[in-house]
């Protein structure tokens, strides 16, 4: 069954190694979303709030922000989220209070494994359901999702839990939950990386553990990518310029320059045919930008590269 | 570097994606060169990083570096390297096997399947990475480990993690609220039973009877190991805070993780932890010349070139564009400084990529101070410095 396009997807969640540029994908990707006409809802996990330094805005912490037109962020928390779920589950106001005061009751979220991820999740499920006349509330969501590792967690939370809690409320919301996060045709799973070996090798085991799981890899992105302005006819005259004793150390020093770009941009397509090879996706490719400080347009050329990358159109999506 | 000779631990912290693992590495080289029984433990799977020491991967034992690899690259080994790579659910194992009184003890644990998702949850890493530190010191087989910290969100997770795991495993108020089921039918539990009660009824009604049972079973074996447990946490926090341990904080020359960096720094300061450096890594360099390349396009055409003109503005370009990456990364060292006043900040040049050779590595060390050149050996073909790195926000 061919997976719709990314673009298509109510729910996208973009993982990666630390410092890859997750939190600059995510928020590329909102803005495109966005920008096509979709009521777009970009949701940092675990009270993170780098989207705010993204596109200039408040911190995003009670209630969605909107940064854009159409584009709205929000900071979700465990600790509020599970607030949340208890007044919506007990329904009896001093009895959420004493929950959430009760000590033991923090340990025994903390002694569950995974119960701050499956509250996180909940959340976003909840956003993503979330209806208002007649209506959802949001057409795409896009998740900006903790470093690989606790990712994953995130990602595999509700399926943990149904297999920890063999019944009651939490167990068949865990079941809802985890059916929806697993459907091609609901969510997919952008991975991100550098063109770096590392971060293409965690990128290639993160997608190997997310298929075992049956998660929705949609597909990868290679953040900042190094492209050369020089053809291959010219590497060689640059070559013997950088090597002639005779030429001045400028006109050395711009040809040793040149060549390095060249190298460089040699070395980041194989590693971007690495990713694409390890991960078996398609690979959409964005290129290095200098200033991504708000309004230097640094975001928005970036989400134009993406938007219009093949790589999303969910051919050979899992 | 020189402050790091004749500590037992080095351990190697910043945020993600500044090359925590190479300076681990390139740390761990020139310790072993100036003579060193060398131990680093990484984090990440540095698959071309174990090819380049010449070792068949990193897993959780430990495997020797051939000293002439490292010589083969031109400097001089007088000590041992070992790496390996933290696994952290092997490791986890072995505590429990260490801890646990017998081996029906052990067993019940390991098979719990609390413990299954414990042991394997994203957060277990940061415990065990502290754990497999006291192991490796405590094995005596190493003058020094050095430890590349996991990922997180907060760098420094890793320092309350053996607390942290204390506290979780007396679980304290939780036997209480189990009750009888956890086996705390001691003194003063009955003063709280009516209100724990019905907060464990609540927690009942919505995860089931069948997780409580699980938690209070896994809490259950872990009586008696308290202590153990305990006991390892203080050890590895002395050990930590001691005048043997140095910290190393590793950046790079953009304002987020330098800002992270200066983060590290005060809290590790404020803790009283003994400070070592902060590496600032991928440093562009200054070309190191003036003045434009005016002749280029004549040189150029002389060399055969098929638009000599374009090629010569477009090279201007990339002259200007790395003093200019060079200008930007010398004022973002200098912010640095003067935002940590007083630690001595390593500057490691930016490489065309990331060392995974022995003799990328070795200059990395180099950059460090380290690693005496061997006369002897020949120097290994150094990766030319880069011209353009990227941004990672």
């Amino acid at each position: 069954m061919p997976s719709p396009p990314l673009t298509d997807r109510r729910l996208v969640v973009v993982l990666g190694k630390g410092g890859v540029g997750k939190t600059t994908v995510a928020a590329a990707l909102a803005l495109g979303l966005a920008d096509r006409g979709h009521r777009t809802l970009l949701i940092e996990v675990a009270a993170e709030t780098r989207t705010a330094a993204v596109f200039g805005t408040a911190p995003p912490v009670d209630a969605p922000v909107e940064a854009r037109p159409g584009l709205f962020a929000l900071s979700v928390d465990a600790e509020r989220a599970m607030q949340e779920y208890l007044s919506i589950q007990l329904k009896v106001r001093p009895l959420v209070e004493m929950m959430s005061r009760s000590r033991a009751f923090h340990q025994v979220t903390q002694a569950a494994p995974g119960l701050a991820e499956l509250v996180t999740l909940g959340k976003i499920w909840d956003l993503a359901t979330a209806v208002r006349d007649g209506r959802p509330v949001w057409d795409r969501l896009v998740v900006d999702a903790p470093a690989t590792g606790h990712g994953l967690a995130l990602l595999q939370a509700a399926a943990s839990m149904r297999d920890l809690a063999g019944s009651g409320p939490i167990s068949d919301q865990a079941d809802a939950i985890e059916r929806v996060v697993r459907h091609p045709a609901a969510t997919g799973v952008v991975v991100v990386a550098i063109p770096e070996e590392l971060a293409v090798t965690e990128a290639t085991e993160a997608v190997t553990l997310m298929r075992g799981h049956g998660l929705p890899v949609a597909c990868a992105v290679a953040n900042a990518v190094r492209t050369s302005p020089f053809g291959p006819g010219d590497a060689d005259a640059l070559r013997q310029v950088r090597a002639d004793p005779a030429a001045g150390s400028a006109e050395r020093a711009a040809a040793g320059a040149a060549l390095a770009t060249v190298d460089g941009a040699a070395h980041d397509a194989r590693e971007v045919r690495a990713l694409g090879d390890g991960c078996a996706l398609p690979v959409a490719v964005l290129p290095v930008v200098a200033d991504l400080a708000p309004g230097s347009g640094g975001i928005e050329q970036l989400s134009a590269a993406l938007m219009t990358d093949p790589a999303l159109g969910g051919a050979g999506a899992a | 570097m020189a402050m790091l000779r004749g500590r037992r631990v080095v351990v190697v912290a910043g945020a993600g994606g500044v090359g925590k693992t190479t300076v681990s590495a390139a740390l761990a080289l020139g310790l072993a060169a100036a003579g060193a029984r060398v131990a680093v433990v990484t984090i990440d799977p540095a698959r071309r990083l174990a090819t380049a020491l010449g070792i068949p991967g990193l897993g959780d034992e430990p495997h020797r570096v051939d000293p002439s690899v490292v010589e083969a690259a031109g400097m001089r080994m007088t000590g041992t390297l070992d790496a390996l790579q933290l696994d952290p659910r092997a490791t986890f194992d072995r505590l429990i096997a260490r801890e646990a009184p017998d081996d029906a003890a052990r067993d019940r644990i390991v098979r719990n399947r609390i413990y299954r998702h414990l042991s394997g949850a994203a957060g277990a890493q940061e415990f065990m990475a502290v754990e497999r530190l006291h192991e490796l010191v405590d094995s005596g087989a190493y003058d020094v480990v050095v430890l590349d910290t996991p990922p997180a969100r907060n760098a420094l997770d890793f320092l309350d993690a053996p607390e942290r795991m204390t506290r979780f495993v007396e679980g304290r108020g939780l036997r209480l609220l189990l009750g009888p089921r956890a086996g705390a039918g001691r003194t003063g539990w009955r003063a709280l039973q009516a209100g724990g009660h019905m907060v464990m009824s609540v927690v009942e009604r919505l995860t089931g009877a069948q997780l409580l049972t699980d938690i209070s079973e896994f809490l259950q074996s872990f009586d008696g190991m308290y202590q153990g447990f305990s006991d390892r946490a203080a050890a590895v926090h002395d050990l930590l805070a001691s005048d043997s341990t140095r910290f190393v904080v590793v950046t790079g020359p953009r304002p987020e993780p330098a800002s992270e960096a200066v983060a590290l720094w005060r809290r590790l300061a404020d803790e009283r932890y003994p400070l070592g450096a902060v590496v600032v890594n991928r440093v562009h360099r200054e070309p190191g010349v003036t003045g434009t390349p005016d002749g280029l396009a004549g040189l150029l055409r002389r060399a055969g070139a098929p638009d000599p003109e374009g090629l010569a503005s477009r090279a201007a370009a990339a002259l200007e564009g790395a003093r200019a990456r060079a200008a930007a990364d010398a004022h973002e060292v200098g912010t640095l400084s003067r935002a940590l006043s007083g630690p001595p900040l390593a500057v490691v040049p930016s490489l065309a990529e990331d060392p995974v050779e022995v003799a990328g590595l070795a200059q990395v060390t180099r950059a460090l101070g380290g690693g005496a050149r061997d006369p002897g050996g020949s120097a290994g073909a150094a990766p030319p410095p880069d011209q353009a790195r990227r941004q990672t926000t």
